[in-house]
């Protein structure tokens, strides 16, 4: 089973040096939390924001190129998560034929916020999230530190 | 999109990549390019960070647990059956420079915008030669770079060791 989920925003984890992709489903019982670096946080950022740089950004470049070629995106599904590390597919289709290419989820969801392609979440992942993790990195959370928050 | 550029009369030149330097003081990298013909001056190009650390783990050809952006463009022409057959240094405006990503399917050729960051990377990963028109090369930043950047290398010797 796979659940459609939405970027609800991106934060920035002071704890760690990174940020976090917070993807929500659609009725906002379940919440995924992504940890991405810097640059993929910036490609996310820039997306949500439908910012378009003067020269294409690495995602931007990446979205070119399958265009140029008629190639796709139909959807991206974050597949499994196994050590923090977390693990996406991209779906393609190109000339009738459907192909699947592992990603990290960064790239994925970059690109699927500038194809307008759906983000979907196996179900097994949202289960096996630390949540524990999670909640205790909210705890130490201070309020300054939600100013990044997309509502 | 689908024409590619009209190549001027002047050969191309080709390039090879040296390295990536750090230039600590703006958190920038610069790639510095060589001609394969033998001659000695150089071509340095100011990029990001992420672009820059791509194009250095090419030039390591190290290997990453997950793929990295550029490995999974890189992945989609496997996937697709679309080669790189050549990237092209094409313009300088205002110190920023432009590049063509030539992609070939299928007997067709068809071209895309990129920053040099981004075709290097991608020109590594598939074994694409790298050229720039003479014009770029004639208008290029930094010719007499070379004791600069010596002397940058030796400051950065502790921070280029990762």
């Amino acid at each position: 089973m796979i659940t459609q989920m939405q970027v609800k925003g991106l934060m920035f984890d002071p704890y760690n040096n990174a940020y976090i992709v917070i993807l929500r489903d659609e009725d906002q019982s379940e919440m995924l939390p992504i940890w991405v670096g810097k640059s993929e946080a910036g490609a996310i950022s820039l997306a949500l924001e439908n910012v378009s740089p003067p020269r294409p950004m690495t995602h931007d470049f990446m979205k070119a190129y399958l265009d140029a070629v008629n190639a796709k995106v139909i959807s991206i599904v974050v597949t499994d998560l196994n050590e923090n590390t977390y693990f996406a597919k991209i779906h393609l289709t190109y000339e009738d034929s459907e192909y699947t290419i592992d990603s990290r989820p960064s790239d994925a969801i970059a690109l699927a916020l500038r194809s307008q392609a759906p983000i979907f979440v196996n179900e097994s992942v949202i289960k096996k999230q630390s949540t524990e993790e999670f909640d205790q990195w909210l705890e130490n959370l201070k309020p300054e530190d939600f100013g990044k928050l997309d509502s | 999109m689908s024409e590619p550029t009209p190549q001027s009369a002047e050969p191309l030149i080709e390039l090879t990549v040296d390295r990536v330097v750090e230039d600590s003081t703006t958190d920038t990298r610069i790639v510095v390019l060589s001609r394969t013909d033998g001659q000695t001056e150089r071509f340095m190009i100011w990029i990001g960070a992420a672009e820059g650390e791509s194009i250095r783990r090419a030039l390591d050809t190290a290997v990453t647990p997950r793929p990295m952006s550029h490995d999974l463009i890189k992945h989609f022409g496997e996937h697709l059956g679309v080669t790189v057959p050549r990237v092209v240094l094409t313009d300088v405006k205002s110190s920023t420079y432009f590049a063509t990503v030539y992609l070939e399917n299928k007997g067709v050729t068809r071209t895309i915008d990129a920053r040099p960051s981004d075709a290097i990377a991608l020109a590594l990963r598939c074994h694409t030669p790298i050229y720039v028109t003479q014009d770029v090369w004639r208008r290029r930043s930094g010719q007499n770079l070379d004791a600069w950047l010596s002397k940058l290398e030796t400051k950065n010797i502790g921070a280029q060791e990762v």
